[in-house]
C-alpha cells in the first residue's frame, strides 16, 4: 500500500506493511513476518492485537506473536488460522506482498510491572500460544527479572502444535519448564494426553508468588480458572486474553462489548479479578 | 439566552431564509420513503433535505420515521478507497462533505439522543475520535419543536425527558396557542440561526405561557413507567439470570428493527465493497441483535441465543450507557415499539423490572 496522507479518517486508515517471510506451521495455520514501511514505526507490547487489512477482502483482528523489538521498530510476527475471507487471502500472500495495519490496540499483559519478580505460569490452549509467545519471549529476553517460568501447552493432536522448533529450544532450556499435552495422541507422542487442566495439579506452584497468563479456546477458561483457584491462586494474579469479534479496535463499533467492557480497549488482556463478576465474559 | 415569538404560518418563510443563507436545511416532510416509489406510494413523515419552505411539516405529525442520527452518523459511508495494481495497493482518501446544516423541527427525544451518540464517537471515549461524527456534529445546529400530540408509544417522561424538553437543542420552539410559537435561543449556534430569522421574530416570549403549554402536553402521555429502579435492578447481577429474559427472547425475532430505528444505538460494521481490483472500505450501521454480530471465526458465539442479545440491548440502554458514558441510553421516543414486527414493547419490560425491583 502507498502511505495514505494524514487525513480525517485517521482512526480507520491502515498503514502499509510488507510480507518478509511466511511459513506453514500446520495444515491450517501459517506464520508471517511483516515489516512496516520505512519511517512507519510499530511499537507494541505482548498481548496487543492489530487490525490486519487485505483490501478487497476486509479487515480482521490478529494477535501479535512476536516479542516487542524482536523485529526492530518495524517488524512483527503473526500466526493466522485460515477460517474466513481475510485469513484465506492472507494465506495466499507471498514475500513482497503488501497488507495494511491498524493498531496496536488493547491492553497488554503487564510484563513490565505487575509480573516482574514473580513466578510465571503460561497456560496456552491451541492458538492461545500465539499471543502468549510474545509474552514468553519477552520474559526469556529478560530472564533475570522473573522467577520460575512454566509453560503449559495444549494442542488437539501432535500435528496441530505450533512453533515446534521453538518449543524444542524451550525444552532444552534449564530456566523454563515446558509441559505439553494433546487431546488425541499418535504413536510418536511421548508427552501427556488429555485436557490441559490435568497438568496444573502436577506443578509445584507457589500460589502466592505465581502469576498466571492464560489464552486458549473459550471452553478452556472456566476449567483452568477453577483449577487455579483450587491451587490457591488469587483472581488478582491471573491474567487472561479474551477473544471477541473486534472490528474498529477503538471502542466505537460495539462488536466486542461485554456488558460495560470493550474487549478492544479494556482487554483483550484482563485481570481475572476485574471480570470475574462480568457476565458473558467467560 | 433570549426569547422571542414567531408565527407558525411563517415557518415556511423561515426555512426559505435558512436555505438562502446557504445552509443545508433538514426538515420533516410527508413523502414517499423513496422518490422512486412514485406518486401512489404511501407518504411517510421523514426528515429530508428541503430546498425551500414550500413543502414541509415542521411542527406537524409526531416523529419522523428516521431520527437525526443518520445526519450525524451515516447509515453507510466510505472510509477510503483502494486500488490494487499488481503488488501495489493504493489507499485513496475519500473526500467527505460536511456542509453547515440546520435540522428544523427536531423532537425533544431525538435532540436529547445526540449527547448519547457524542459520548461514544467523540474522543471523550477512550481518546479516539470518529471524525465523521464529530465534524458533522460541529457543523449541525438543532432547532427543536415541542411535541403537541404524543402518541400511545411515546414514553419520554419515563426517562427523565418531556414533550417540551430542550436538552440538546440550540433553538427551541413551543406552540403557545393560536398561530404563535415561543422561541428560546439556547446556544451561540442557536443565536446565529435566530439572527437569520430576525425579520420573522417578534418581541419577547412569555416563558410562563410556554411552561404551561408544555405541561399541558405532558398530561397527554399515557405510557408512564418508572425507569428509576431499573438500573439498580440490573446492577444486581443475579438478575442477569432472571426468567424474564428468556421469556422476552422467545418473542423477539432478532430482526434488528429496534436498533436501526433507535436514536442512540450506535453499533456499526466495517467491510470492503469490492469491484474487480478496486473498491471502498465502508462503515455502516450494524445491530447487536444479529447472531453474527458477536460470532467468532471459530464458530463460538458469546451471545448465542436471541434472549441474550435482547438482554444485551436492554442492559445497554439502562445500565451500560448511564454507567460507561454517563448518558441516557433511552430517550423514550417509542420508535422501537411502533416499528417492532412482533409487538415487543420495551416499556412492558421496564414496568416488569420496576415491579420486580419493588419486590
Amino acid at each position: 500500500m502507498t502511505a495514505p496522507r494524514p487525513d480525517e479518517t485517521d482512526i480507520y486508515l491502515p498503514r502499509p506493511a510488507t510480507l518478509i517471510e511466511t511459513e506453514s506451521l500446520t495444515a491450517h495455520e501459517r506464520f508471517f513476518r511483516f515489516e512496516m514501511d520505512a519511517g512507519v514505526e510499530l511499537s507494541y507490547r505482548p498481548g496487543q492485537f492489530l487490525e490486519i487489512s487485505m483490501p478487497g477482502f476486509g479487515e480482521c483482528p490478529i494477535s501479535i506473536s512476536s516479542a516487542p523489538s524482536a523485529g526492530g521498530d518495524r517488524g512483527f510476527e503473526l500466526v493466522v488460522r485460515r477460517v474466513g475471507n481475510v485469513t484465506r487471502a492472507l494465506h495466499g500472500l507471498e514475500p513482497g506482498d503488501r497488507i495494511g495495519v491498524r493498531g496496536p490496540f488493547g491492553a497488554p499483559f503487564p510484563v513490565e510491572d505487575a509480573l516482574t519478580g514473580h513466578d510465571l505460569l503460561f497456560i496456552c490452549g491451541g492458538l492461545g500460544l500465539v499471543p502468549l509467545r510474545s509474552a514468553i519471549n519477552y520474559v526469556l529476553n529478560r530472564r533475570d527479572d522473573y522467577g520460575e517460568v512454566t509453560v503449559l501447552l495444549g494442542a488437539r493432536t501432535p500435528a496441530d502444535r505450533l512453533f515446534t522448533r521453538e518449543l524444542y529450544a524451550w525444552k532444552l532450556r534449564d530456566d523454563l519448564v515446558l509441559e505439553e499435552t494433546v487431546d488425541a495422541a499418535d504413536p510418536s507422542w511421548g508427552a501427556h494426553v488429555g485436557v490441559i487442566t490435568k497438568l496444573i495439579p502436577r506443578l509445584k506452584l507457589a500460589p502466592e508468588n505465581t502469576r498466571a497468563l492464560i489464552c486458549g479456546p473459550p471452553i478452556m477458561y472456566r476449567f483452568v480458572l477453577k483449577e487455579l483457584e483450587k491451587q490457591g491462586m488469587s483472581a488478582e494474579h491471573i491474567y487472561l486474553s479474551l477473544e471477541r469479534r473486534m472490528k474498529c479496535g477503538v471502542g466505537k463499533c460495539g462488536h466486542c462489548q461485554i456488558n460495560g467492557l470493550y474487549t478492544c480497549r479494556q482487554g483483550p488482556v484482563f485481570k481475572y479479578a476485574d471480570i470475574a463478576a462480568v457476565r458473558e465474559a467467560i | 439566552m433570549r426569547t422571542a415569538t414567531i408565527q407558525k404560518s411563517d415557518l415556511g418563510k423561515a426555512i426559505d431564509l435558512l436555505v438562502q443563507a446557504d445552509l443545508r436545511v433538514i426538515a420533516p416532510r410527508l413523502q414517499p420513503r423513496l422518490e422512486e416509489d412514485g406518486p401512489d406510494a404511501i407518504d411517510v413523515l421523514t426528515l429530508v433535505e428541503v430546498k425551500s419552505g414550500e413543502n414541509h411539516q415542521v411542527g406537524e405529525g409526531l416523529l419522523p420515521l428516521n431520527g437525526v442520527k443518520e445526519f450525524l452518523f451515516a447509515k453507510h459511508e466510505p472510509l477510503f478507497a483502494y486500488e490494487k495494481r499488481g503488488k501495489k495497493i493504493d489507499i485513496i482518501p475519500v473526500h467527505h462533505e460536511y456542509p453547515r446544516t440546520v435540522i428544523v423541527g427536531v423532537r425533544p427525544c431525538d435532540a436529547a439522543s445526540i449527547a448519547s451518540l457524542n459520548a461514544v464517537f467523540s474522543d471523550a471515549n477512550a481518546g479516539f475520535e470518529d471524525p465523521f461524527f464529530t465534524r458533522r456534529r460541529e457543523r449541525t445546529t438543532i432547532v427543536t419543536y415541542s411535541c403537541t400530540a404524543p402518541d400511545a408509544s411515546c414514553f419520554c417522561t419515563s426517562v427523565d425527558l418531556a414533550p417540551d424538553s430542550s436538552r440538546g437543542s440550540d433553538l427551541h420552539f413551543t406552540e403557545i396557542g393560536g398561530d404563535l410559537i415561543h422561541v428560546e435561543v439556547l446556544t451561540e449556534a442557536g443565536e446565529a440561526i435566530a439572527n437569520l430569522l430576525e425579520s420573522l421574530l417578534e418581541g419577547e416570549g412569555d416563558q410562563q405561557q410556554r411552561e404551561k403549554a408544555g405541561a399541558a402536553v405532558k398530561e397527554k402521555l399515557t405510557r408512564i413507567r418508572d425507569a428509576a429502579p431499573i438500573k439498580d435492578w440490573l446492577d444486581n447481577l443475579d438478575n442477569f439470570d432472571d426468567e424474564m429474559w428468556e421469556r422476552l427472547g422467545e418473542k423477539c425475532i432478532g430482526c434488528g428493527s429496534c436498533t436501526f430505528l433507535c436514536p442512540t444505538c450506535h453499533c456499526f460494521d466495517i467491510v470492503d465493497e469490492n469491484k474487480g481490483s478496486k473498491g471502498y472500505r465502508v462503515k455502516f450501521w450494524d445491530s447487536c441483535q444479529f447472531d453474527h454480530f458477536t460470532l467468532h471465526a471459530s464458530g463460538h458465539n458469546p451471545r448465542d441465543w436471541q434472549y441474550k442479545r435482547y438482554r444485551n440491548r436492554f442492559n445497554c440502554k439502562f445500565k451500560i450507557y448511564p454507567e460507561k458514558f454517563e448518558q441516557q441510553g433511552c430517550v423514550g421516543c417509542g420508535r422501537c415499539i411502533r416499528g417492532c414486527p412482533v409487538n415487543l414493547d420495551i416499556t412492558e419490560y421496564m414496568a416488569e423490572v420496576a415491579a420486580k425491583a419493588a419486590g
